[in-house]
């Protein structure tokens, strides 16, 4: 091995057998798992966070009617709903939740493995973004939803066109860690025998038994891809704020 | 119709206010807007498109541009058309002054102009009463002037308004009647020249005596 220069290494951990595949389709892997998973994080932690906030803001005041009454019970069952899901995710390994949602969830069903990921992962963001979201609202000022209530906005209305637009913008930088971690989390999607960027190179590593480049190859390419991430989410905050001065 | 809340802070006069369009929950009582009671209403919002209201820290929203804070209601709830809504949002500038601000994002704006803003928010959607929080404390005081001109006006155009203010020269000049509110309850009310002139209760004659001086 020692004799090798470094263009044949090169040769042999890349070209040969079109190695740098394991690489590139890893790499692709990685990034459909990552995009689509924040999608569904994003979702599920909107949602989340909402219901957690409306809770909090309701909870114990009177009823006028009876449709208020069933919709506080609907509230609190499904906050209920939100605090056991909050707890189990944040509080197990990601890995593990990838073994049991593929192992057991998933055991009799003939299914894809990306999608699997790719639920596992979205599930696993999910519970992470609805803090980070819950934040988000919670540091827009109180007046910004009396005023839109008192423009004759119901409630969800003034969530969505007055205070969640600028919840986000003050999240952002939150978001996008949040991104960033779950790149690097899918790295232990090989567990369920899924060729993400960390597989591919492991695979390369173990046909040629030379580690230092594939390994240090992959390691770029995460670093790369995070800088490029964070090189984009600045670039997005700088023009959400272009109007705050 | 204009009608004037004054009174020590602490007295309840904002609460009040903000119990007419049910931002605060009234613990009991009636209100009653168009010959129904609100409290016992369905929909409150269908009521609060029809009463304006201005808040002492303006609450204009910052991520829009002045356009758009003034069509965003009228579209969204009136089914108004952009063009429409447009059209009736530079009239209303125009008349504050402040057509030339139409682009501009809340932020750029200096407090007074902010507050005319708002005024002109609550306006775009054509509410039969305005109900005014403290619509100056928060300005400096060479920025009362514009805000109290713009209320004025409105007055002028028979506005139904309901003003909590500590402007007493504006309670004095503009309003129809004036409520003395103090320790929660409505102390004593009238016409502004029996308030300021001829006040019955130690209390409100302090009061006045301290804020005139």
């Amino acid at each position: 091995m020692n004799e090798l220069s470094f263009f044949e290494r090169i040769e042999m951990n890349f070209i040969k057998d079109d190695r740098w595949l394991y690489i590139w389709d890893g790499f692709c892997l990685t990034l459909k798992i990552t995009i689509i998973a924040t999608l569904i994080g994003l979702a599920i932690g909107v949602t989340i966070a909402v219901i957690k906030t409306t809770y909090a803001n309701n909870h114990g005041k009177k009823c006028v009617s009876v449709w208020q009454t069933f919709g506080q019970m609907l509230l609190s069952f499904f906050n209920g709903v939100c605090n056991i899901y909050l707890t189990v995710i944040r509080g197990t390994p990601t890995v593990v939740q990838l073994l049991i949602i593929y192992y057991v969830i998933f055991a009799s069903v003939k299914i894809d493995k990306t999608l699997v990921a790719i639920i596992a992962f979205g599930i696993n963001g999910g519970a992470y973004v609805a803090e980070i979201v819950r934040s988000g609202i919670m540091s827009v000022d109180k007046g910004q939803m009396e005023a839109g209530r008192s423009l004759g906005f119901g409630y969800f209305a003034t969530m969505r066109h007055i205070v969640l637009p600028q919840a986000f913008k003050n999240i952002l930088p939150a978001l996008g860690n949040e991104f960033i971690t779950l790149l690097k989390e899918t790295s232990v999607s090989g567990y369920i025998a899924l060729e993400d960027l960390t597989k591919g190179a492991d695979i390369i590593r173990s046909l040629t038994y030379d580690p230092f480049m594939p390994l240090l190859t992959m390691a770029l390419i995460y670093l790369i891809t995070v800088m490029f991430i964070t090189l984009v989410l600045n670039f997005i905050e700088r023009k959400l704020r272009a109007h705050d001065r | 119709m204009v009608i004037a809340i004054i009174g020590p802070s602490g007295s309840g006069k904002s609460t009040f206010l903000r119990c007419l369009n049910l931002l605060e929950e009234p613990n009991g009582g009636s209100i009653f807007f168009d010959g129904q009671d609100i409290t016992k209403a369905s929909d409150i919002n269908i009521y609060r498109r029809k009463m304006g209201m201005v808040f002492q820290h303006f609450n204009l929203f910052p991520h829009m541009s002045i356009m758009k804070n003034l069509t965003l209601a009228p579209i969204k709830l009136l089914g108004k058309s952009k063009k429409d809504a447009e059209k009736k949002a530079m009239l209303l500038l125009e008349k504050v002054g402040l057509a030339d601000r139409a682009e501009s994002y809340p932020n750029q704006l200096s407090g007074g102009q902010k507050q005319r803003i708002a005024i002109v928010r609550s306006l775009c959607m054509e509410p039969e009463v305005m109900l005014f929080d403290e619509p100056t404390s928060a300005l400096d005081p060479e920025m009362v002037g514009e805000v109290l001109g713009v209320m004025k006006e409105l007055a002028k155009e028979k506005m139904t308004m309901i003003v909590v203010t500590h402007e007493m020269g504006f309670a004095r000049e503009v309003a129809d009647r004036v409520i003395f509110m103090e320790a929660g309850k409505i102390a004593e009310q009238g016409s502004p020249e029996k308030i300021f002139n001829n006040p019955e209760s130690e209390r409100l004659k302090k009061f006045l005596s301290m804020v005139l001086g």
